[in-house]
């Protein structure tokens, strides 16, 4: 095993702690719907929230990286350059974590001044995290990045994913800048913070994760490079090609133009057009190459990453984004059942993939199968489908009894917020979080237990048309 | 091998829809196209979206009466300027009018409001959103006779620092340890805010579904 | 739009899509086990999207601009699956070939 995939462990143990910490979170956001009191004035929805929001973009980024690193070495046949760096970069980036999770916790704001936008919370949505973590944040992807090209440039070698890898890594550093400003205009901050968030989960993210895959996808289908790298730039130009105006669907309503609700809505249509492509080739991955699937459980949530992508984010990104519905659902629990679902499709699906392909080198076996998986497999998808539902029903009837009939007021709020359906599926929402919850713990029990010996004989393969 | 390939490609006419390299520079050019365009697009709207430009008023409208009105030729709803109301009272040069929505910022992000507001949609939705909360018919319905402030700023800022004291229904709103010169500061940059054009976000605000 | 417009158009756009995908999945299953009937299956998911966004046409108060937007997209998701497939197909033997 490489130094860097040993790395890649630390990175990817660290992540799957953060899930578990995201997942705790999200079941107490969940519950203050349902006990409102709860905690009064001792620990706020907002700092629970906080957490769940900050540990979802840390954990999906330390298994990034976790990934980059283990294939990294394979793809350019060398060991990475600045190994020390990186291992020691690793234990800044989780002390930083520890550290401003705690203030977080225990000190959770301070006055209105400069001082604590530095040093305890900038309170604008996924960079809360002060200014000083920011920076540590900054070196952390500089170490990351000098690894890679580093690399690159000794091994004199470039493939076709490196270089899509090492021309994303520039925009996702350089957008991330935008954590630091605090502008006094809500408008000009929130119309870059867009580019931040925006740039990083729907399109350098999406780029990163689809080069992840194209490794994934040739080390455990034995897809050839060339197929793989054909069809990276196809995603490239597809994802990029529609959601960099895609962006636009944020500029509706923060005070931009008018012109974006027409280019916004416009090419975010275009959005779920490519990931239907994706659907088709995962069905025809999972055909042509099932014979040669040495790692199961890999196999199936890298399928369940294109299908969790279509609907997560396609199906229900397309219901709400023409503006004439956006107008409506904006900002209430419709866009979080979105968000939720879209996360789990194209991230977490593919993520869990890679955790899958890095227990099978550990366990040093040749097919990697199991029950324990298929349970957390069927646990996860469950309770995310459970969870998004639950969201889209109490959001619909926020946007039809608090914004189209009540008229968006704060008594049209407080009205929707205890209409029946909102409540049902708010408890839903909890019920299937708690079982997703479970699918987790499973993973953890699967990831750590070492696979039986005495594997069962493959299935026939099938026969392609 | 090579040299097969290399024959066969030179009896090929037209593109080679297989080769990566197509779809490399598809990629390459596409993201560049689009970029270009975004830059464009971006420079007019930084135009549109600064203070004093077309969509977001100078931070001394907080001086005069804000209103939202229905405009049939944009089909939106949209920010009415009026007559002069002075905030607390006190009519506010640009200068205090912009330290005062700077110091209501700082407080708004020190706080952390949006994890648990939304403005202009953007944040957490546990609390109602903030957009046009300044026109929120609660205020003189609910809120002034429950404080006993003859006046909306007024009654906000006694809520703002002890949120916790009033009834809310259902969701309740923490103590957040603002001082009053904070409060102040987050009620001016509520008002100012009020002002911005959205595009008609929140549609029909203030009007049920009966009065539309 | 009235309110329960806006319910009725937003899962009208959300079943579109959902009925392509479901194209798009039979479609792809059928070619793969060599199974016509799947891939039958397959194109009435997609006349079905398109009864859905003729629906979206006529009968929700969208704009004409998004109407058409909605028309057009129907009509790639027609195209997309076939397309995909064979082109995954020729992708496949060139690279045979090439070994």
């Amino acid at each position: 095993m490489y130094r860097s995939q040993k790395l890649s462990l630390r990175y990817f143990t660290a992540a799957i702690v953060l899930f578990g910490v995201m997942i705790l979170f999200g079941l107490l956001s969940a519950l203050y719907y349902l006990y409102p009191s709860m905690l009064f004035n001792v620990f706020n929805f907002s700092t629970s929230k906080i957490l769940h929001i900050d540990t979802l973009v840390i954990w999906l980024l330390m298994a990034f990286m976790g990934a980059v690193y283990w294939y990294l070495p394979k793809e350019l046949g060398r060991e990475i350059e600045g190994m020390w760096l990186a291992e020691a970069t690793f234990w800044v980036f989780c002390a930083v974590v520890a550290v401003v999770a705690l203030v977080f916790v225990f000190v959770q704001y301070g006055s209105a001044s400069e001082f604590s936008l530095w040093f305890i919370n900038q309170g604008r949505k996924y960079v809360e995290a002060p200014r000083w973590a920011s920076i540590g944040v900054v070196a952390v992807m500089l170490v990351f990045a000098y690894n890679v090209i580093g690399t690159a440039v000794k091994a004199r070698k470039m493939t076709g994913i490196m270089w899509v890898l090492v021309l994303d890594l520039i925009p996702l550093l350089l957008v991330y800048l935008d954590a630091f400003p605090a502008p006094t205009n809500l408008s000009v901050d929130l119309y870059w913070w867009w580019w931040l968030v925006h740039m990083w989960v729907e399109s350098t993210w999406e780029v990163l994760i689809g080069c992840v895959m194209a490794l994934v996808l040739m080390d455990v289908m034995g897809t050839p490079r060339r197929i793989v790298e054909a069809w990276l730039y196809i995603e490239v130009m597809l994802v990029l090609g529609a959601g960099i105006l895609g962006l636009g669907h944020h500029y509706f309503w923060i005070g931009t133009p008018r012109y974006w609700l027409g280019i916004g809505g416009f090419f975010s249509a275009l959005e779920p057009l490519p990931l239907l492509g994706m659907v088709v080739h995962s069905i025809y991955d999972a055909g042509m190459h099932r014979m040669k699937t040495a790692n199961r459980p890999a196999f199936f949530w890298i399928t369940a990453e294109a299908f969790g992508n279509f609907i997560g984010a396609g199906v229900w990104g397309f219901m709400m984004t023409l503006p004439q519905i956006n107008l409506f659902s904006h900002g209430t629990q419709w866009t979080v059942s979105h968000g939720h679902f879209a996360f789990y499709g194209a991230y977490v699906c593919g993520v869990l993939a890679v955790f899958y392909v890095a227990k099978q080198k550990i366990a040093g076996v040749d097919f990697l199968d199991g029950r324990a998986w298929r349970w957390s497999f069927a646990l996860f998808n469950f309770g995310m489908v459970g969870m998004v539902m639950g969201l889209l029903i109490s959001g619909m009837a926020q946007a039809f009894y608090g914004r189209a009939i009540g008229g968006s007021t704060l008594m049209a709020f407080t009205q929707a917020s205890e209409n029946p359906w909102f409540l049902a599926g708010m408890y839903a929402r909890m019920g299937f979080g708690v079982i997703f919850a479970l699918g987790y713990v499973v993973l953890v029990y699967d990831l750590l237990t070492a696979p039986r010996r005495a594997l069962v004989a493959q299935p026939a393969p099938l026969e392609p048309a | 091998m090579k040299l097969e390939g290399a024959a066969t490609r030179g009896t090929r006419t037209g593109l080679d829809l297989t080769d990566p390299n197509f779809w490399r520079a598809g990629a390459i050019s596409t993201t560049l196209v689009m970029l270009v365009v975004l830059a464009f697009l971006s420079i007019d709207s930084m135009r549109v979206i600064s203070v004093g430009g077309a969509h977001v008023p100078r931070y001394d409208v907080v001086n005069q009466h804000i209103g939202y009105r229905y405009d049939w030729s944009r089909r939106a709803d949209v920010p009415v300027i009026g007559g002069a109301e002075p905030l607390f009272g006190v009519t506010l040069t640009e200068a205090q009018a912009t330290a005062l929505v700077r110091e209501g910022k700082l407080v708004i992000q020190s706080r952390a409001c949006m994890d648990c507001h939304t403005f202009f949609g953007n944040g957490a939705y546990y609390g109602p959103d903030l957009t046009k909360s300044w026109l929120d018919p609660a205020w003189p319905q609910i809120w002034m006779p429950m404080t006993g402030k003859p006046t909306r700023e007024e009654a906000m800022v006694a809520f703002l620092m002890h949120p916790d004291q009033y009834p809310t229904w259902n969701r309740r709103m923490p103590n957040l340890r603002l001082s009053e010169r904070e409060a102040r500061a987050t009620v001016t940059y509520l008002k100012w805010m009020s002002a911005i054009d959205t595009n008609g976000f929140p549609a029909n605000f203030g009007q049920t579904h009966a009065q539309q | 739009m009235t309110p329960a417009a806006l319910i009725e158009t937003a899962l009208l756009l959300g079943v579109l899509v959902l009925a392509g995908g479901g194209y798009g999945g039979l479609y792809s299953v059928g070619r793969l086990r060599a199974r016509p009937a799947l891939v039958r299956a397959g194109w009435v998911c997609w006349v079905a999207a398109f009864a859905v966004a003729l629906v979206i046409a006529v009968a929700t108060p969208l704009e004409a601009g998004w109407k058409l937007l909605v028309l057009g997209s129907a009509i790639v998701y027609a195209v997309i699956p076939p397309v995909t497939w064979r082109y995954l197909e020729r992708l496949h033997v060139e690279a045979e070939r090439g070994r």
